[in-house]
Parts: structure tokens; C-alpha cells; sequence
């Protein structure tokens, strides 16, 4: 165990396959020893102590999102205009967004989004689980997120932005182009361009989109926007920046999050059947798998000022990845932190992260998880993995995504 | 209307300062970053309960201390 820890540090790959497989292990290793640690490949700070960690993200004053801006500080002009739609769109939005102008966007969108909101969705995304189940639970298999995972979210967004009927292949294919700048293939040489496409095309898809609903105002999300940009709140960018964030925020974290509860639970089906005997337990059951094994492993920030965090000296300017799952595995926050437990409350997680970024999204993504395992422990016994199929995961520092999980279960009739 | 009075929960706030944002004068900040309460100063109730339903944790409760009876959250979020 030592010599694999110490050949973690010194490799500082956070994109080896190891570390993919299993980012818990490398991140208890840089925890145990150096919770405040100086990638050196990376060429910055990683953070995998929970009280370093919400020290950081609830502290916007010292501790910057602009993403954008940072970015185009180590570009030149030239490369800046050879990428220039990730600029147009995503310097717009929120998560990327410091104070002042955050907080206008996330006040205004905040509203549709609240504990009380969402749970007007709650007996339609039940029906789309039911639904989407009826379609596969007799065959006694599945691949969870093609034929599940994903189906629920995806309806569910575009039912929020008032378009059920956009093209979902389009939306899925453009919004991994666009995670492939965030997320998934660091290494991939032409990921700029490759975002730059993605973010044109959904652009150019939903710009009409935004035109019909200024004609024909709803009271769908879109709609919100445009009022709010007609009375002088954000602009036509805030606009159509929002649309493409929600899109492709909406549906693959929460994607994520349903396939690695369900694995988390095949892994320990004491805690499914704990479940299954008592529904009411789901609410934390959503929370624990949250912490347990969240679809966001990270977020990044950018010093402010010169600034003390565990011990070390942050400087101006450098920056840091906060390591959620790191936090959340953190044995001095949590008891038994490696445990599995649905009933484990209280569980302050930061799989949502902390602070004025914490996801606009949340209760729409713990709603939409609740209902989905509602579904599941109701209509098929804790599955299995299929035979002979193993588990990949895309290589990104970022997100926590396997590539499929294809299992076998019984029908509970 | 009797006595309002409203609480944090810090095992569920996140410090998100929506609460102070919404308003100022009510909530603010303690050292770790997490919302406290730090006067009423005759705010309407309806205000309170509007504020405390923008909290994305549902860390906010509002009672009223007179009768019992919870104003915020409502029991349907089984919180």
C-alpha cells in the first residue's frame, strides 16, 4: 500500500488510468499526506481536505471562478480569436461568473429552482420513470444509462426550457463536445476546436428557439430570460448563454449521478434492500450517494490575493482544484467516511459544492435521483453486472462518468 | 401572528448567501461561512417565508413561537 501511495505523489498524474479507476484512493493517499498539495504537473494547488475545502469554496472574495478570464489571460490575442465562441458564451456563464454580476443571474434564476419549485416536475419526471422502465424491466437486463440513467434528465430539461421536442442526439453530441473543453480529454489536442463546434451548433439551434418564445412567452425558463432581459436585468449574451448552460448542465451530471448511485448500491446490497424496506429513507439514501460517489469530482479556482489555506501560501493568481470527492471522504468530517450508509444524517457533502457556486440545479438533480430510485428498488431487484462487461470510466479530472453499465436484474412483479 | 422566529440549520447550510442577498438586514455571515440571524427588525412574515424557500439546502426555518405551527419548510418536503 505504501509503495503505491508513494508512486501516486510522485507521479502527480491525475489523469493516470489508476487514479480514473479509483480517484478515492489517490485522493485519501494526497489527504493523509498533504491535504494542501503543489501539483507540479498540473502547475497548481490540490485540495482534498473537507475544512480546506469549504474554506475555499465559501470564500468568493479570495477565491475566483473566472474561468474565462484566467484563460484568456494565458492566450494571446490570436489564439483567443482562433476560439472565439468559447469566449462569446461561456464568459457569460454563471459558474464561471465573480460577483457583482453573478449574483444577479443566479437571484434571478434561483426562483425556479428552489426546494418548492421543483417539486411541481415531481409526478412528471415519476411518469418518465415509469415510463422508461416499462420499456425495459421485463427483459431482465439493461444498459442503466443509455436505456435509464440518461432518458430521465434529458426529458426533463427540455421540458423546463419549454421545448420538448428538440433533437436529443443533437443536444447529447454537442453538449460532449463542449464537456470535452471542461471534462473529458485533457490531452485531446483539438478540444478547443472541438468545443468551439459544439457551442456554435447549439447556438445556432436554439437562437430561434429563444425568438418563438419572445413572440410567445411561456412560463418556461426560456421565457423567464427574455423577460428579465427586456427589463434591463442581463442581456441578449446572458440570454443564450443560460440556454446553452442549462442544456448542457441539465442532463449528464445528473446522468452521472444515477448510474454511480446504482453502482454504488450493487456494491453493497444490504443498503438497496434497506432501501427497498423502507422508501422514506431515500432522501438521504440520495444525499449518501452524493458523498459517496458524486458525478462531479472537482471544481477549479483562482486566488485572488496572496492567501493562507491549511498552512501553505496560496499566491495571487495560481490556481486551485478543489476536490470534492476528496471532501467528501474526509474521515475528520464523516465517520466511516468509505462506508456506505443510506442513513447516514447529518451529511453536510460538498458534491454540489459550497458557497454562492453551489449548483443552481441541486433540487432538481436530488428530485430527479430520488424519483429514479424510487423506480428502481420498486420494479428490480439490486441488479448485477452483466457477465464478462467491466467498468471504464472517461478519463477526466473532472467528471465521475462511466462509459456504460450494462446489468442484469429480476423483475419485481 | 405571534413571536416569528427564525433559525439556520448548519448541518445543512452550505453558504450560499442567498439568504443575505435576498435580505441584508436579516442574515449575514458567521466566521465559517455559513448564514446566521442576526435581528428581525419587524420584517413581514411573508418576506421571511419567501426568503427561507430561496434557500437551496431548505436550511431555513420559520415558526411561529406563539402557536408552534412551522411556516417554513412545509412538511411536503419532508425535511
Amino acid at each position: 500500500m505504501y509503495t503505491y501511495m508513494t508512486t501516486y505523489l510522485v507521479k502527480d498524474d491525475l489523469m493516470a488510468p489508476e487514479v480514473i479507476a479509483d480517484p478515492h484512493a489517490y485522493y485519501r493517499a494526497l489527504r493523509e499526506t498533504d491535504p494542501v498539495h503543489w501539483n507540479e504537473r498540473w502547475k497548481g494547488w490540490v485540495l482534498t481536505g473537507y475544512k480546506e475545502v469549504v474554506d475555499v469554496l465559501r470564500d468568493a472574495e479570495n477565491f475566483s471562478s473566472d474561468r474565462m478570464g484566467y484563460l484568456a489571460s494565458e492566450l494571446t490575442q490570436e489564439e483567443q480569436e482562433s476560439i472565439a465562441p468559447i469566449f462569446h458564451v461561456l464568459k457569460y456563464w454563471m459558474v464561471f461568473r465573480d460577483p457583482p454580476e453573478h449574483t444577479v443571474l443566479r437571484m434571478l434564476l434561483n426562483k425556479l429552482f428552489t426546494p418548492v419549485a421543483i417539486e411541481r416536475y415531481r409526478p412528471m419526471v415519476r411518469k418518465i420513470v415509469q415510463k422508461t422502465l416499462d420499456k425495459v424491466v421485463a427483459s431482465g437486463k439493461m444498459e442503466l444509462i443509455r436505456d435509464f440513467a440518461y432518458e430521465v434528465p434529458m426529458t426533463v430539461i427540455l421540458e423546463l426550457i419549454g421545448a420538448p421536442d428538440l433533437d436529443r442526439d443533437k443536444i447529447k453530441e454537442w453538449s460532449e463536445a463542449i464537456g470535452v473543453f471542461f471534462f473529458i480529454k485533457a490531452d485531446e489536442p483539438r478540444r478547443r476546436e472541438i468545443a468551439c463546434e459544439g457551442i456554435n451548433a447549439m447556438v445556432e439551434y436554439i437562437k430561434p428557439l429563444i425568438e418563438h418564445r419572445r413572440e410567445n412567452p411561456g412560463i418556461d425558463l426560456i421565457s423567464l430570460l427574455i423577460s428579465a432581459e427586456e427589463a434591463g436585468q442581463i442581456n441578449y449574451n446572458d440570454v443564450i448563454a443560460t440556454c446553452v448552460l442549462l442544456v448542457f448542465g441539465g442532463h449528464e451530471t445528473t446522468m452521472n449521478l444515477i448510474a454511480n448511485g446504482t453502482l454504488a448500491l450493487m456494491e453493497h446490497p444490504e443498503q438497496w434492500e434497506k432501501l427497498r424496506n423502507d422508501p422514506k429513507l431515500l432522501k438521504k439514501g440520495v444525499e449518501e450517494l452524493l458523498r459517496y460517489d458524486g458525478s462531479v469530482k472537482s471544481t477549479v479556482r483562482w486566488a485572488k490575493a496572496d492567501v493562507m489555506v491549511g498552512g501553505k501560501q496560496i499566491k495571487k493568481g495560481e490556481r486551485l482544484l478543489v476536490s470534492l470527492s476528496g471532501a467528501n471522504r474526509d474521515p475528520l468530517q464523516f465517520d466511516s467516511p468509505d462506508d456506505l450508509d443510506v442513513t447516514r444524517d447529518p451529511n453536510l457533502h460538498v458534491a454540489f459544492a459550497h458557497g454562492i457556486h453551489v449548483c443552481l440545479g441541486a433540487s432538481l438533480a436530488r428530485m430527479e435521483v430520488e424519483e429514479a430510485f424510487a423506480g428502481l428498488i420498486s420494479r428490480i431487484s439490486c441488479p448485477v453486472l452483466e457477465d464478462e462487461a467491466y467498468l471504464n470510466y472517461y478519463p477526466s479530472v473532472v467528471h465521475r462518468a462511466l462509459k456504460n453499465l450494462p446489468i442484469r436484474f429480476d423483475q419485481i412483479k | 401572528m405571534g413571536n416569528i422566529k427564525v433559525t439556520v440549520n448548519h448541518n445543512r447550510c452550505v453558504g450560499s448567501q442567498l439568504c443575505m442577498h435576498f435580505l441584508p438586514d436579516v442574515f449575514d455571515l458567521d466566521g465559517n461561512g455559513q448564514a446566521i440571524v442576526c435581528g428581525l427588525d419587524g420584517t413581514n412574515v411573508t418576506t421571511l417565508v419567501q426568503t427561507a424557500e430561496q434557500c437551496p439546502q431548505c436550511a431555513i426555518k420559520v415558526e411561529d413561537e406563539t402557536t408552534g405551527e412551522v411556516l417554513f419548510p412545509p412538511a411536503e418536503l419532508g425535511m
